[in-house]
């Protein structure tokens, strides 16, 4: 038979008794064969439980579903739906130029990103056109790079190498945290003249990634350094993009993981 | 990125794998465990607001075992049918019996592999309990808040599914050891 105090004795295992009542179990276990047994088994199935092979994370691509998800809940329907509610005003009210192609463009692509193939060029592609349609460019502003390295430090899951290049005319604007295929990616923002250049960068896990990715008037460039998958989109002149992914990888230190 | 999202993003999203695991040894399949996982998140986004601070985990848990039942009610899962009380009452006493303790068994490669699937025949009140006992080391009042049982339940629920989970795992090494012989 069990003892008595089978059940306060699982408590004491459990950490859920005080100081004085732990005392009492502690004296009570010396002396009964049944509970010093018992913490024994229990022991060893608590040992047994927490194999970490038992445990089931939750998948990238399982992250990268809610992440999809929340964006749809939290800015989806708002961000989209009410350009298309106020459209008449909207379009003369913006009627000027670049805006109004980078609206038009990341309409359409909204339009037909659903049916392409490839979920990590439609990641950073819709990542790309969020920060151009909401308020949401930059979760930190700053020129300077010493304020957004430590700043990704703390939020995405690498801290890749950062620069401002004035004199090329690639300004450094800030960074922002995206996730892309389940990953938290550091972006840097850039402008160049009057685009907007994002340079996403993740930790590298095996994956196969395109070269470059042309699609509705944007460009997607694509390379490894170290570690770190990187991506730059923009709706610049191919050539001008590939200017500043040269520079980037020139500054490129491998190991920058962290 | 709004307030609201950068909150929940601070606060819910780092028990994401708590979650998923739960879900996991609710509804067994990976594919609906995944499910429940994408629909527990985006409701409990959606209810941000009623979320009054303190520990987000036990109330995504409960979010979590809630659609399961959900889904479970509509009829994609119902695989685990609790034992009757007779048989409960009979492993009670298997928490102290006279058998060797499973860590005298030598340890087997696939003995991870066998523990899963042993707890995986446990009711699932029972494999709830131990789950968020013993894996997400919940106390017993967060595991009341999940499963939505007094406190006094929870503890003999814990009690009962360790009891039984020690007797079908010795069961199951008696097994392997009469089948080498």
């Amino acid at each position: 038979m069990a003892c008595n105090e089978a059940l306060r004795l699982q408590a004491y295992f459990d950490g859920e008794l005080d100081a004085s009542a732990s005392a009492d179990i502690e004296r009570h276990m010396e002396t009964c064969r049944d509970c010093a047994a018992l913490v024994h088994s229990l022991e060893a199935l608590r040992g047994g439980l927490r194999e970490d092979a038992l445990y089931h994370r939750a998948s990238p691509v399982l992250r990268s579903r809610i992440a999809k998800g929340l964006d749809r809940e939290s800015s989806g329907p708002r961000g989209f739906t009410a350009l298309m509610a106020t459209g008449r005003q909207f379009w003369s009210g913006a009627a000027s130029g670049a805006v109004a192609t980078a609206f038009a463009a990341a309409l359409a692509s909204l339009v037909f990103f659903p049916v392409t193939p490839n979920p990590l060029v439609n990641d950073v592609m819709s990542a790309h056109l969020r920060s151009l349609m909401e308020n949401h460019l930059i979760d930190v502003v700053s020129t300077d790079q010493h304020t957004v390295k430590p700043w990704f430090a703390g939020h995405a899951d690498v801290s890749p190498p950062t620069a401002d290049f004035p004199k090329e005319d690639y300004r450094l604007v800030g960074g922002r945290v995206d996730y892309v295929e389940g990953h938290r990616a550091a972006v840097l923002v850039y402008r160049h003249g009057a685009h907007t250049i994002n340079v996403f960068s993740w930790a590298r896990s095996g994956e196969s990634l395109p070269n470059i990715v042309d699609r509705n008037g944007y460009h997607a460039v694509f390379w490894q350094s170290g570690d770190l998958v990187f991506c730059a989109v923009s709706d610049t002149a191919l050539d001008e993009l590939l200017g500043l992914v040269r520079l980037i990888k020139e500054i490129s230190i491998p190991d920058s993981r962290e | 990125m709004d307030d609201k999202r950068r909150r929940f993003e601070a606060q819910v999203l780092p028990h994401l794998d708590a979650a998923a695991n739960l879900a996991r040894w609710l509804a067994r399949s990976p594919a609906d465990a995944d499910d429940i996982v994408q629909d527990a998140v985006l409701r409990a986004y959606r209810g941000f607001d009623g979320f009054r601070g303190g520990d987000a985990k036990p109330w995504l848990l409960a979010i979590i075992r809630n659609c399961f039942f959900t889904a479970a009610g509509q009829g994609r899962q119902r695989r685990n049918v609790p034992l009757p009380d007779g048989e409960l009452d009979r492993v009670d006493g298997a928490l102290i019996d006279e058998a060797p303790d499973p860590e005298c068994v030598a340890i087997r490669a696939d003995q991870g592999r066998k523990l899963d699937r042993i707890i995986a025949t446990l009711p699932q009140e029972f494999r709830e309990v131990l789950v968020l006992r013993e894996m997400e080391d919940l106390s017993y009042r967060d595991i009341a808040q999940v499963t939505g049982a007094p406190i006094g339940t929870v503890m003999s629920r814990l009690a009962r599914g360790r009891a039984l989970l020690k007797e079908f795992w010795l069961r199951d090494l008696e097994g392997a050891r009469d089948g080498m012989q």
